[in-house]
């Protein structure tokens, strides 16, 4: 079963591109979407695909609260 | 608090080598354009007007955000500094509760609201003394995922009308569209605590028109005009708070 790190890198591969080139490898986990240059409606629009693979309750504010891909996984971890 | 009083934004005058320049105006909103293409002399220059809080920000930037940011940073403190006839180094920059930022001189706030954004090699900064204000600019990148971003941040109607067009006129509708949602959304303030779709652009606007006047529906009583300020370069919006009759 995939690890919540791959999840979200998969979603990251599949639907985040800067300036017309996918985001790919990229971004590390260390890195927050806004401070890669992640356009602003695909940034709101990755947090619903987000929202949508793990079943839950997720506004592109509450994304913004977590400094990095990294704490989002950690997050999304600690829900069990 | 203390004030410092402005001088008049009709002061500010393109200057050669300088990377900014007028834009455009809107009724005592003044809108600069910020040139963002790459130029290592230039972002060496900008970089040295920043301050230690703006270096640790630079530090977590990719390359082409890091860019953006140093010469529109940059670019804001020099237009700031001529406005109110303040230092470079007695500058510095706060952020309210939703990460709107806003401007100090020493410790008195500048009684001046201003917002920032940028996209590829154009940063737009819109400066008034007046209400609350938001601009958003975005070049026309074609996208891979265009269906996925209308379904994700425009209101109903909003995607049946881009979902009657084909390309180049969906994709241009879509920037059109996208910039006067988040150019209202930088207006209020709130971030994306606002869901973008939960929203939509004034119905005369979204016909091609270039001006027009909005509320919030959670807001109702407040009016905010809005303005289509494109050009064959990129799309932008300007929004601002209008003031109660």
């Amino acid at each position: 079963m995939a690890t919540t790190e791959e999840r979200i890198r998969k979603l990251v591969d599949e639907n985040l591109e800067i300036e017309g080139r996918p985001l790919g490898r990229e971004l590390d986990l260390n890195s927050s979407l806004r401070d890669a240059g992640v356009p602003s409606a695909d940034f709101v629009a990755f947090t619903k695909v987000v929202a949508e693979e793990f079943n839950l309750t997720f506004s592109p504010e509450d994304c913004v609260k977590f400094q990095s891909l990294g704490d989002l996984v950690a997050h999304l971890d600690s829900r069990g | 608090m203390a004030m410092i009083a402005p001088t008049s934004p009709e002061s500010l005058s393109p200057v050669p080598g300088l990377w900014w320049s007028p834009f455009t105006t809107r009724a005592g909103v003044q809108v600069m354009h910020v040139a963002l293409s790459p130029d290592p002399a230039r972002e060496a220059e900008a970089y040295g007007w920043l301050d230690e809080t703006e270096r640790e920000a630079w530090r977590k930037y990719l390359p082409q955000p890091r860019r953006q940011f140093t010469l529109c940073r940059a670019a804001l403190r020099a237009i700031l500094c001529e406005q109110f006839g303040c230092r470079n180094d007695h500058l510095s920059f706060g952020a309210a509760r939703h990460g709107k930022p806003f401007a100090m001189a020493g410790r008195a706030r500048l009684p001046l609201n201003f917002n920032v954004s940028h996209s590829g090699g154009h940063g737009l900064i819109a400066l008034s003394a007046g209400g609350r204000l938001g601009v958003d600019v975005e070049e026309r990148i074609p996208r891979r995922y265009l269906n996925e971003l209308i379904e994700a941040v425009m209101g109903p109607e909003e995607q049946t009308e881009l979902a009657a067009l084909r390309e180049p006129a969906k994709l241009h509708l879509f920037y059109r569209l996208w910039t006067l949602k988040e150019a209202l959304i930088k207006a209020l303030g709130t971030g994306f605590s606002t869901d973008p779709s939960g929203f939509q652009a004034p119905p005369a606007m979204r016909r091609g028109g270039m001006d027009g006047v909005f509320s919030f529906p959670h807001l109702p009583s407040v009016a905010w005009r809005l303005a289509d300020i494109g050009d064959e370069r990129f799309a932008a919006a300007l929004g601002y708070e209008l003031e109660s009759p």
